[in-house]
């Protein structure tokens, strides 16, 4: 029995041998049907491995990803290190962007006052337990900055060089409260002081006894001899409300300034200011407020029908 | 071997090789792949007499010619796989009954898969086949025998159970 089970095992083995080979050499003869079999197999299977391919997609880089654990931790931390310093940069980008746009302001301003200025940055700023309001900006004797100069910001005037270095100078802001510039109306031309408080509010206060002040009256600065302290024609500040006093002579106003002292980045020394001023060229233009117009339009509504109002009675 | 069960096992080899094609071939293992179909092939070959291990190994090497990302030329695995299943039914008589050695089992799989490659690559240099280098031919046949290894003692139980469906009355005995 068992020498006839090897034999027929044996002939099996001849026969799928032949068979075998008989196939390869089809296939490296180039007969199509081999061929054309492993194309059909792989129309049958492309349905099925597209489908087991987002199923298995997942556990596909198992393997890998345990294999490069180690790699991926060293990547993440670098990552992490490249973010921090790219936030670091956004922030500083922003900050330049910032001081960008205060610098173009407050050469735009000057540029119509045809001010010639030296732009400095603020790098520091009084203590307050000193009780005087200033600031110190990065622009010396160096650059042409001098004592007794006018400051300006990007709004209007900001203070005036208290003292200079070679490389840096302090500027005593216009809200100290020993401060004291002439201004004038622009709308009425009648000529003031204004007073620095200690905070961002100012007090006006005219010489002419029958000078008349209004709120939201532009307040222009009104020069001094070789324009220092101050150059003429600098928007300093508009008149927030009007102080009714019978007991004084003059006409008294608290004043708002342009200038918001304490966002101060970029600034401007005016080193030379043309003959007469700007006049009222830099009086700031109030900006238009966007309207918002809404039409309205009626729906017809429908009258009730005669049938339907009798329903409704019954 | 009667016709009804090697037409059940062709089956089960097909559903194999489906997985083999479709998902086992695209998961990335370290040191090299792991053929599943291979592992199951021989598993079922191993359990065959000499006669089912040859039928069988020519049935499997046939589906696994039809494998599309396959480059030797059709019938090679064929031919591989009836001679393997042949060597395997030689040597498998010498050890008996895998069912209840399970540990001879799992080696004599793991061995067959290994030598399998091997008479692959052969075959390939016989037939003038460009197979790459020789190193990475080696981690190929070093990693699917470790994988194969690993994997059958978990396979293996399994398929023991499905063919002891495929058996008539008179088998089992």
């Amino acid at each position: 029995m068992a020498a006839g089970g090897n034999n027929r095992s044996r002939l099996l083995l001849v026969i799928l041998l032949v068979t075998s080979l008989f196939l390869i050499t089809l296939d490296l003869r180039g007969v199509s049907i081999t061929k054309n079999s492993r194309s059909a197999t792989q129309t049958l299977l492309a349905p099925v491995q597209r489908g087991v391919s987002d199923l298995f997609s997942p556990v596909g880089n198992f393997f890998s990803d345990i294999k490069n654990f180690g790699n991926t931790k060293d990547q993440l931390k670098n990552l992490k290190k490249e973010n921090a310093k790219l936030r670091k940069k956004v922030i500083f980008n922003k900050d330049i962007a910032g001081e960008l746009k205060k610098l173009k302001n407050v050469l735009d301003l000057a540029g119509r006052g045809s001010y010639k200025v030296v732009s400095a940055r603020v790098i520091g700023k009084g203590s307050s337990s000193t009780f005087s309001q200033t600031i110190t900006i990065d622009a010396g004797s160096n650059d042409g900055v001098k004592k007794d100069m006018t400051v300006m910001g990007e709004l209007g005037l900001v203070g005036v060089v208290k003292s200079a270095t070679s490389t840096s100078a302090i500027v005593l802001l216009m809200s100290d409260p020993t401060f004291r510039i002439g201004v004038r109306i622009a709308r009425s031309q009648s000529i003031g002081v204004l007073m620095g408080e200690g905070d961002n509010t100012y007090t006006l206060q005219l010489l002419d006894p029958s000078g008349s002040i209004e709120v939201d009256d532009v307040l222009l600065s009104l020069g001094s001899d070789n324009n220092k302290p101050f150059v003429p024609g600098l928007p300093v500040g508009y008149v927030k409300s009007v102080k009714n006093t019978s007991a004084t002579l003059t006409q008294e106003a608290n004043v708002k300034s342009y200038s918001n002292l304490s966002s101060l980045g970029i600034v401007s020394v005016i080193i030379k200011s043309t003959n007469g001023g700007p006049k009222d060229a830099l009086i700031p233009r109030p900006t238009p407020t966007p309207t918002t117009t809404v039409y309205v339009t009626q729906q017809p509504t429908p009258e009730a029908s005669p049938s339907e109002s009798s329903k409704a009675k019954n | 071997m009667s016709w009804s069960r090697a037409g059940f096992s062709a089956l089960i080899l097909f559903f194999f090789f489906v997985i083999q094609e479709s998902a086992i071939s695209k998961i990335d293992f370290p040191i090299s792949g792991f053929s599943l179909y291979l592992c199951a092939l021989l598993g079922l070959m191993a359990l065959e007499d000499r006669f089912g291990a040859i039928a069988l190994g020519f049935i499997g090497g046939f589906i696994l010619d039809l494998s599309p990302s396959t480059d030797s030329p059709f019938g090679k695995w064929a031919l591989i796989l009836t001679l393997i299943g042949y060597l395997f039914s030689r040597n498998r008589e010498s050890i008996g009954d895998f069912t209840e050695r399970p540990i001879a089992f799992i080696l004599f799989v793991s061995a067959g898969a290994t030598a399998t490659l091997i008479i692959f690559l052969i075959f390939g240099l016989i037939l003038g086949e460009n197979n790459g280098s020789a190193l990475s031919n080696l981690q190929t046949v070093f990693g699917n025998g470790l994988w194969t290894l690993l994997f059958s003692s978990i396979l293996l139980p399994g398929l023991v159970k499905l063919r002891s469906f495929t058996l008539t009355s008179r088998e089992r005995l």
